[in-house]
Parts: C-alpha cells; structure tokens; sequence
C-alpha cells in the first residue's frame, strides 16, 4: 500500500529470519557463506523443478488435482535434496575436523554443528520466502493493494507474508532435526521431517477451496509449532545428554 | 549464563576474508538496485546515453529481436576494441615508467566520477523527490565530497573505512550509468567483457598479464583503483608497529627477490596463505588501496613473493576498468560523442580507474579490482529493471560464481579474472529465471500454494 506498509509485509515474513540472523549467523563467518550457499540449492532446486513443469503451465486453476501433484512432485524432489546436503555436510565436517587438527584447535563441537545445520535451514527459509513472497511484494510499495478471490478477508501480501512465515519456520528448524536424525541414526526424526514438510505442503491445497485459508493458514502454523517444539526437545535433549 | 572458557572453535573465525569481500560487493549490488527502481528512468530517453558502447548501434524499441542482438553486437565488439586498445596503450606508459601520469590521470578520474557522474545522479534524486536545496549548497557539497574521494583513493593514510565507502561509491556510481545502456547492448556487452576478462588475463599476450608481469618484474606497484578488504588480523601489530616495520619488509622483500621463488610468483595468493601471515607485520591493517605508490604492492610479507603477482594481476584488471571508465567518462565531457574527436588523453586515465580481477594484497587480503564491483552492480540493476525475483536470483549467482573463483584462486596461485564465471553464472539464471522460475512461482503464489 505505501512503503511502510510493503516493508511491514516484508518483516511479517522475513523478520524472525533476520533476528536469527543477526544474532547468530552474522557472528560467525562460516555460517554466513552456509547460508547462503543453502539459498542458492534451493533455488537451484527451485529452477529445476520449474524446468520440469514448464510444459504443463499455466495450470487450469479451478480444478486442485495438477496442483496436488505439482507440490508432492517439488517436495518429495526436496527431500531427496536434503539427503545429499546431509552427505556434503559430512564430507564438510571431516575437512573442518581434519583443518582444526591441522592448526591445534579442538574439533566441531555438538553446538557448532547445530548452528550450521541451522544456519543451513535458515539459508532455505529465507530463500523461500524470498522467491515466494518478497518478490511478488512489489506492488505493495504502491499506492493501492491487491485481494486473491479466494481469500478475500485479508490482503494477498498479508496472507503470502503469513504463509511465508510457517514456511520459514518449518524450513529452518526442519534442517536442525534432519541432520540430527542422520547424525544419530533416530529414525523418528528422519521421518518426522519429510512428513511434515508434505503435510504442510499440502495443507496449502486447501487454501485452493473459497474461504480456505482461514483454516489453512491456522493448520500450518500448527505445524510449524510442532516442528519448532519437537527441534527444541530434540537440541534440550541432546545438549544436556552430555 | 556464565560461559567456561572454551577455546575457540575453528568455526568462528574461517572464512572471515570472503565474507569480507562479499560484504561490500552486496552492498554495491544493493545500492545500485535501490537506485535503479527509485530513479526509474523509463521516463528518461535512454537516447539521451551516447557513449562508447553505442557508436555502432543504437537500438530504437521498434527494432526486431535479430536486429537488436546483432546491433547489441557490433557495439560490444567496438566497445571489446576500444578496452583492449586503450589496455595496450596503459601497458606501454607503465613500460615507459610514467607512473606519475598515471597516478594523476587516476586522480582526476575519480574526480570526475564523483563530481559529474555523481552530481547527475544526486541532480536526479532532487527532482525526483523535490529535495529543496540550492546550487551553491550543491555545489560546495558535491565539490567536497568530490575532493574528498580524490583523497581517499589517492592518499594513504585515510581511515579504511572511508577509502573503502568512496570505492564502493564509485563503484555503484559507474555502474548506474552504465545501466543506463539499451538492454540488448548491455547483456552482450557483460558477456564480451566476462571473455574479455579471460583472455586478458590468461592469455600469454594479453594485456592485463603483460601488465601484472612487468610490474612484478620491477617490483613495483600499478597505480589503479582496487578494492583491497581488511586483512584479517589476528591480534599483531598496532598502527606503529605496522609502519615500523614496512621497511623491514621491503627490505625483506629485496632479499626475497633472489631465490628462484621469483619465477613462480605468476600466482595469486592463496588466501590460506594468510596464515602464515600471523606472525608478520603485513597484519598491519593498511588496507588502503594499491593505488597510493605506498603499499609496495608486493608489499611481501614472507610469503608475499606471490602478493606480488597478486597485486600486480590485481592491477592489470584495474587497467582493463579504466578504459571503461574513460568511455563513461565520455558522455559527461560531451554528450555528442565522437569516437574519433576522443583524444587518447581522454581514454587512457580511466584505466587506472577499475581494476578487474582478484588478488592477494600485500597483508593477505583479497584485493578485487573496482571493474568487478562494476559490472556485477550492472548485472543486477539491469535484472532489476525486470523484476526483482531476478535480482535475487542474479545476486545469488554472483555470489556463487566469486566464490568460485576465490576458490580457484586458493587453487591455483595465479591472477585470475573475477569477471567470467559470475558473470556468466548470472546471465544464465536471470534467463531461466526469466523464462522459467517467474511463471512457475507466480502460478503458485497466487493461488496461495506454497511448499
């Protein structure tokens, strides 16, 4: 609507994100070069997925079945993603082991591998929201706002900027249980993310029907907390273990 | 909660120098985008910018896309021709020892970048958001500001921090109007310039390594803009301590010439090199730009044998830039520019002006020549006057391809250009973004679908 007000919606989205950011990631320089080589696997991985559906877009948008496939399609493609980020992250972990025996400092310690796991969830988080939600903002620098049919009780950049916000949650945190899942070999944590990932993708679907997100968005901040409760465990857990 | 004194892990402090590059690079890239979408110049003629890179072609909108990129063509080649004559013409003064011209000619470059160029911006902003301000307030203001800059990248002992703003400033000054350019003609031109780059640098008679290599042979420094970030000190040497023992270093450095580590010195440092560099002085965070005769650019500290060819590649790319520069600053002296009315006096100072490429500084930093700060910014203002998810993804790609190629760079110790692979990383996304990530992620979005 004015500047105040797409920089607003910008923040909905990105503002965690940036606290994060500012008061871990920025501290360290490695975590920063994480980051945003993780942004920009996703967006490869973005690119690619665009790639394969470029024939078949534009899709009819009154009937949700393309869309559910589109989705299960680009989020079961991330999940294969984020397998091999666990095995480069390995490989990344014994050249940092075998650096730090190489100038007498200690090895990785449990807490420097949570932050680049998180520092590689956040890296995806804010691509997402970036490409989903900062970049379609434009227009709400203007002097006017834009309301989607389907959902028509808030503006569209609120509702994007909300979503946007789940997703940035479940991403970064998701990151953090995954790789904790791999280091441990608990099978719980390494369904637990894809699972959810799917589910809330989905969830997104019944935004497709009049007046769904209404109850969309709610369901997919449920399970953002979920995800963000069952990675606070899992780090308390492990933290105090030793 | 108290904290046990733990030692350090390794984590906290690797890869501070790329980060400390990267830094300003960004913030070029976003004052140039925030530039390019206030001052959204559709309402300004782009015939209004003739230049060097327009003497062949100028395009008109009712062009067909063949005739565009043929004309788009023709002006890169000329503008490719017009670099590469004045690099040649740099070469020979350096031969000829006329270092003190080229210092001066590098001086009133970044005079006149500051001064008109930026005044024509600054002019722009005012009318645009109908600033209230006076000429002579403007012009005390940009004069200072101009003079200033002239100091900062000349002098020595300016605070980093300011020398290194003024380049950044620059940096995204050029850049600007070079956005300013027809969109075909820019896009090749980025390409030309990104092969350019690669074989001035890496070809046995290109101009930039001629260049590197005839400075590393006298040991001496390339008058040029670079942009050298801080070294990344590790608790040595205070101010003093760093001047003090400066002479020990040349010294050093005469002694370092004997060995037969000389020959081998075609090599950019390799920023892990910079360990080493602990317990030298070299951590002496003198930042200050090559460019000042100062810093002996070999400014060697133990293992500098390879700054020097660093720095020296270093410069070779700023003399590429320069001649840039003088095509840019081509239009400010006179707007109805003729190729052949352009004296060699005009052409030649800008190359002092930008540096492309990377190095090793003389304290083991990385030194990126302004030419680079450039021609990424233009990269991103040109993306970001189609929209802004190809910015983010143009910014992206930059940024993958230099750290790319500061990891060839620890790789191979050698000059590198720093051009060809961001460059052409981010021509490629902004085309698959542009034909590809835009219909798909709008499609989604506003059908609230997200994953």
């Amino acid at each position: 609507m004015t500047v105040e007000a797409g920089i607003g919606y910008a923040l909905i989205a990105l503002g965690p994100s940036l606290a994060l950011f500012v008061s871990v990631v920025s501290k360290k320089p490695f975590l920063i070069l994480t980051l945003l080589s993780s942004t920009l696997l996703w967006l490869i991985s973005l690119i690619v997925l665009s790639g394969l559906w470029r024939a078949f877009l534009p899709l009819n948008s009154t009937t949700w079945w393309p869309y559910a496939i589109l989705i299960i399609s680009s989020v079961g493609f991330q999940e294969g993603l984020r397998i091999f980020l666990w095995r480069a992250y390995k490989r990344l972990e014994d050249i940092l082991d075998a650096f730090a025996d190489r100038v007498s400092k200690p090895r990785l310690f449990l807490t420097d591998k949570m932050q680049i796991a998180l520092a590689g969830g956040l890296g995806h988080g804010v691509a997402h929201a970036v490409f989903f939600c900062l970049s379609l903002l434009t227009p709400a620098f203007g002097p006017a706002t834009f309301f989607n049919d389907r959902c028509s009780k808030m503006p569209f950049f609120l509702v994007s900027a909300l979503i946007a916000l789940a997703f940035v949650t479940i991403h970064t945190f998701s990151m953090v249980i995954a790789f904790n899942g791999y280091a441990e070999q608990n099978k719980v944590d390494q369904v637990f993310v894809p699972v959810v990932h799917m589910v809330a993708a989905l969830m997104t679907l019944v935004n497709f029907a009049s007046g769904g997100c209404l109850v969309g968005i709610p369901l997919l901040y449920v399970m953002a907390i979920l995800t963000l409760m069952h990675c606070g465990k899992m780090v308390w857990r492990r933290l105090t273990q030793n | 909660m108290a904290q046990t004194s733990r030692p350090t892990s390794v984590l906290d402090s690797l890869g501070e120098e790329i980060v400390r590059i990267v830094t300003p690079v960004s913030i070029c890239m976003f004052l140039v985008v925030i530039l390019v979408s206030v001052l959204d110049s559709s309402s300004s003629s782009p015939t209004s910018v003739s230049s060097m890179a327009t003497i062949a072609y100028s395009e008109a909108d009712s062009d067909s896309d063949w005739d565009k990129f043929v004309g788009a063509l023709w002006n890169s080649l000329a503008f490719v021709a017009v670099v590469t004559a004045v690099t040649f013409v740099l070469v020979l003064l350096f031969y000829l020892r006329c270092t003190r011209f080229l210092k001066l000619y590098m001086g009133f470059s970044a005079f006149v970048v500051l001064g008109f160029l930026g005044g024509e911006i600054s002019l722009f902003l005012i009318q645009d958001f109908s600033i209230p301000v006076d000429c002579v307030t403007f012009f005390v203001v940009l004069f200072n500001f101009a003079v200033v800059g002239v100091l900062a990248v000349f002098v020595s002992k300016m605070a980093i921090f300011v020398t290194q703003g003024y380049l950044v400033v620059i940096g995204m000054l050029v850049a600007y109007w070079f956005t300013m350019l027809p969109e075909w003609t820019t896009w090749v031109l980025l390409v030309a310039m990104a092969l350019y780059d690669l074989a001035a640098v890496l070809l046995p008679m290109g101009p930039l390594r001629l260049l590197v290599e005839l400075a590393i042979s006298r040991d001496e420094d390339i008058p040029a803009l670079v942009y050298e970030a801080r070294p990344v000190t590790h608790g040595d040497s205070g101010h003093e301590g760093g001047v003090v023992q400066r002479r020990v270093w040349r010294e050093r450095r005469n002694s370092a010439h004997d060995p037969t580590e000389v020959p081998n010195v075609n090599s950019m440092v390799n920023p892990a090199l910079h360990g080493n560099s602990n317990n030298d002085p070299t951590s002496y965070a003198n930042t200050t730009s090559v460019a000042n005769g100062n810093t002996s650019p070999g400014s060697l500290s133990v293992n500098s044998v390879h700054n020097v060819t660093n720095s020296v590649a270093a410069q070779e790319r700023l003399s590429q830039d320069s001649e840039e520069k003088s095509e840019l600053s081509a239009p400010l002296i006179d707007h109805r520019i003729n190729v052949g009315s352009q004296g060699h006096g005009d052409t030649i100072p800008s190359e002092n002006l930008v540096l492309e490429g990377m190095g090793l500084g003389s304290s083991g930093a990385i030194k990126l020549g302004l030419g680079d700060f450039i021609f990424y910014s233009v990269l991103v203002g040109r993306a970001a006057m189609y929209d802004f998810m190809t910015v983010y993804a143009c910014y992206l790609a930059i940024i993958a391809g230099l750290g790319i190629t500061l990891m060839l760079l620890a790789f191979y110790q050698k000059a590198l250009p720093a051009l060809p692979v961001s460059v052409l990383l981010g021509v490629v996304f902004y085309i698959l973004t542009r034909l590809l990530l835009e219909i798909f992620v709008v499609q989604l979005a506003s059908n609230l679908l997200m994953f």
